[in-house]
């Protein structure tokens, strides 16, 4: 074992030999202990969090749009994406899934991407859920119009709104 | 068995001889030191590893096998926040059960009272206790929804809309933390 220092025989008349061996036993006690503590207190998930606000929904903090800008709606229903920018409705979007049953965003992106070149200060996007969509859905759908997959932001500022109230 | 140096050994056969053995000059020394350097290595590689993914936050959200949350890329990092649980089965509030999902989902009210009842109760609390420390205005109406993925968005509005009411308005998904799609000309380079 690596214990206690070898300083070599002590003789009067000898020479210390130059060679010396760390004391690892305090070291490895303590690599030992820190382990143990940082295991029990890992946390193995990984947890984040979408913020969102309700359609309608004013806090002090925000400042009102700018005028000039259209109010960009996503009309989420089972079938299709509808994406209506000001008044006007562009083509619905069919939802198609992934293996994994994810909807796949790879068009929705496209369009996305052509709507904050036209308007780049707008941030606001709101999210017209119908009542059957899923959480997932809705979700992924979320994380897919405030950033892009460049990690450039397109919309940050998310509403949520039932489809019936738009 | 017994701890021998390392190096070569002979067979048994060749032990006493004067050549491969270390034949008849004296015993083999009984003290053998071990070699520690690859310990050393992995504990610091461990230790390393462990607290590259440490959390000072602690663990904010208690999860349950009956809620399985749905991955989201572009997050940002959870808050301290009251949490509304949603599962298939029932919404949950700090433990207390608010009502049943199949019952909320029948019903016709855009709120859920029960749940905007204890919300309110949850931040008459919190204002109280924060009064009584001189802290005012530290309220934010933070508040964090964890929702199965299969629950349909005809609860989680409703849940949505008792927070708002309840003073509770801003609202986060939690969601677990996923890496972000790439596309196939991304992943070839």
């Amino acid at each position: 074992m690596a214990g206690g220092m070898d300083l070599g025989t002590s003789s009067k008349g000898g020479k210390k030999p130059l060679d010396a061996m760390i004391n690892l036993v305090p070291f490895i006690d303590l690599m030992a202990v820190t382990i143990v503590f940082l295991i029990m207190t890992a946390v193995w998930t990984q947890l984040g969090r979408l913020q969102v606000s309700q359609s309608g929904q004013s806090t002090s903090e925000q400042e009102p749009p700018p005028t000039q800008l259209q109010p960009i709606t996503l009309l989420i229903t089972e079938k299709d994406l509808k994406l209506t920018v000001g008044g006007s409705q562009l083509d619905p979007l069919p939802i198609t899934r992934d293996a994994k049953g994810r909807i796949d965003t790879e068009k929705l992106m496209i369009k996305l991407k052509e709507l904050k070149t036209q308007q780049p200060d707008q941030a606001a996007i709101t999210l017209s859920t119908e009542d059957s969509v899923k959480y997932e859905d809705l979700v992924r759908l979320i994380d897919t119009v405030v950033t892009d997959p460049a990690n450039t932001p397109l919309f940050p500022s998310v509403s949520v709104s039932p489809a019936s109230a738009t | 068995m017994a701890i021998v140096s390392p190096g070569k050994r002979f067979g048994k056969r060749l032990s006493h001889s004067k050549v491969f053995g270390h034949g008849s000059a004296g015993h083999k020394s009984t003290n053998a030191d071990l070699n520690v350097t690859p310990l050393v290595d992995m504990f610091v590689i461990l230790v390393l590893f462990l607290i590259a993914n440490f959390s000072a936050t602690g663990e904010l959200l208690s999860m349950s096998k009956d809620i399985q949350l749905p991955e989201a890329a572009h997050t940002e990092e959870l808050t301290l926040a009251p949490v509304v649980q949603v599962s298939q089965q029932e919404v949950v509030v700090s433990g207390a059960v608010i009502g049943r999902v199949e019952d909320l989902a029948r019903e016709d009210y855009l709120n859920i009272p029960a749940l905007e009842e204890k919300l309110r109760e949850m931040k008459k609390q919190f204002e109280d206790l924060h009064n009584q420390a001189g802290d005012t205005g530290a309220f934010k109406g933070d508040v964090n929804i964890q929702a199965d993925k299969q629950v349909q968005f005809r609860i989680i509005k409703k849940v949505m809309f008792s927070c708002a009411s309840a003073g509770y308005g801003n609202i986060s998904f939690a969601t677990m933390s996923a890496s972000p799609d790439k596309k196939p000309e991304t992943a070839m380079r």
